[in-house]
């Protein structure tokens, strides 16, 4: 089974199919196409989007429903082209795709989430992007402590 | 901040390099053109924004104590905002 060095998980075995290609990979990083998510139940709700390509590289992140129970998505027609998901309509949550918050911590105490440019992941092709909204209806830098425990997304 | 009034088909002139021309207004927003010398980037505010919040997202976990940070984040979900 191939695997994956990781820094702060050690080597992680993970089969083809669960692994995401980012055709644009993500903005400051347009050369990184090759994620893994990890998610391990003592860090529920977090996940992490781990680099197949820079062990170090590994982003926390949030399903953004536990960032914002109520959040509603708003992916570009141009992001779900790309996305290979139908035109027209927003995906469905926890079905058609998986849609995470990055989260930054600027300091151990000070933990925000980027609820302004979601990554959203297709279930079922596998494909990956960052999606900016064109509203500024959400926060770039959503303060933590407001996060509900929700164990879906 | 400046703020001015242009119609389609008048520029803003900033420094001596850049042009911005106002080529139409829309619906779907305005179209704007933008004369600069090819080294200068111009970039969508809110991808610009994207690029900081992505580069703090990856460095934040080797500069905060990794373990101290997901604990505090634990501590922030179980507790909710009731207790604010």
């Amino acid at each position: 089974m191939p695997s994956v060095q990781t820094k702060y998980f050690g080597i992680l075995s993970c089969r083809d199919d669960e692994v995401f290609e980012f055709p644009l990979g993500l903005p400051a990083f347009d050369d990184e196409k090759r994620f893994v998510l990890i998610q391990l139940p003592e860090h529920a709700p977090l996940v992490f989007l781990q680099s197949l390509t820079q062990a170090a590289l590994c982003f926390p992140a949030f399903p953004i429903l536990a960032a914002d129970r109520e959040y509603q998505l708003a992916v570009s027609a141009q992001d779900l082209a790309a996305l290979e998901l139908e035109c027209g309509r927003q995906p469905e949550l926890g079905r058609e795709v998986m849609v995470l918050a990055l989260v930054s911590l600027h300091d151990p105490i000070t933990v925000t989430a980027n609820l302004m440019a979601p990554i959203v992941l297709n279930l079922t092709t596998r494909r990956g992007l960052q999606a900016i909204r064109q509203d500024r209806l959400y926060s770039h830098q959503y303060p933590v402590e407001r996060c509900i425990l929700e164990t879906s997304c | 901040m400046l703020v001015l009034r242009r119609k389609p088909g008048e520029s803003l002139l900033i420094g001596d390099d850049v042009e911005i021309e106002i080529l139409a207004i829309t619906p779907q927003g305005a179209k704007i053109g933008i004369r600069a010398p090819r080294e200068t980037v111009v970039l969508r505010k809110e991808l610009k924004i994207t690029q900081q919040q992505n580069e703090e997202a990856a460095h934040g976990l080797t500069v905060v104590d990794f373990k101290q940070a997901l604990e505090n984040l634990r501590n922030n979900s179980r507790t909710g905002p009731s207790l604010r």
